[in-house]
């Protein structure tokens, strides 16, 4: 699928990276279509990019890099909305929000983006009773000097 | 907007399938107790609210080459995650 993307240029998408919100997100109800596109080879951070709206892009960050210990219980409805049949089939990205500097960007761990990696379907889930907020710093120390804890 | 006076004990009902009841009033605190079917979702205003504001202030805004410094960043091994 070719994607136009007001930051990222023009985009050729293979489908098995284009995800769909059947209910939008949060504040972009009519944002259905989206691409998932990496930010670069083995990056935990992908580009959501609007498939319709050149200008709608979000970061996004695989959250279980960052916050080890984050963790919460996907509920029966929202597995069964997202047809999930075999939890090991959920892919979970968080939204950044970047606003300065880099350094300090924040991911989203209230509302993490869970997706049904087999129907690529997926949703914002906005979860209860959990101690997370809209705003997690992940580089609380600011950027690694060696960046990244993982191997080349 | 409808506004509606409720006491402790009544209820309003929206729709066919929706009632909500007025359980217990204490000071400034409304406890309501809802009855919906399981595909409608029902959120405290507050949070969904900030749900919404945050991903207005993650639509990108910024140069994307202002995030190249994210490139050496690379996953952690399977091992050490969750």
């Amino acid at each position: 699928m070719v994607i136009q993307s007001t930051r990222l240029g023009q985009l050729d998408v293979p489908d098995d990276l284009i995800i769909k919100f059947p209910a939008g997100l949060p504040g972009f109800k009519d944002e259905t279509v989206f691409a998932l596109v990496p930010h670069g080879n083995n990056s935990p951070f992908y580009f959501l990019q609007s498939a319709y709206d050149p200008d709608l892009t979000f970061l996004v960050v695989e959250p279980f890099d960052f916050f080890s210990d984050y963790e919460f219980e996907l509920s029966d409805e929202n597995q069964r909305e997202l047809d999930v049949v075999d939890l090991s089939q959920v892919k979970v990205y968080s939204i950044a929000t970047v606003k300065d500097k880099v350094e300090e960007m924040t991911a989203n761990l209230i509302a993490p983006v869970i997706v049904n990696w087999k129907t690529k379907i997926a949703r914002q889930v906005v979860l209860e009773h959990v101690p997370y907020t809209t705003r997690h710093r992940l580089f609380p120390q600011g950027f690694p000097k060696n960046a990244g804890g993982g191997e080349k | 907007m409808l506004a509606l006076t409720r006491k402790v004990g009544e209820q309003i009902i929206i729709g066919d399938n929706i009632v909500i009841t007025v359980v217990d009033v204490k000071g400034d605190g409304v406890r309501l107790g809802i009855e919906a079917p399981k595909e409608i979702k029902i959120y405290r205003g507050e949070i969904y609210q900030a749900v919404v504001a945050e991903n207005q202030q993650a639509t990108m805004p910024i140069d994307v080459e202002q995030l190249d410094v994210l490139k050496d960043i690379v996953k952690l091994p399977p091992k050490a995650q969750r």
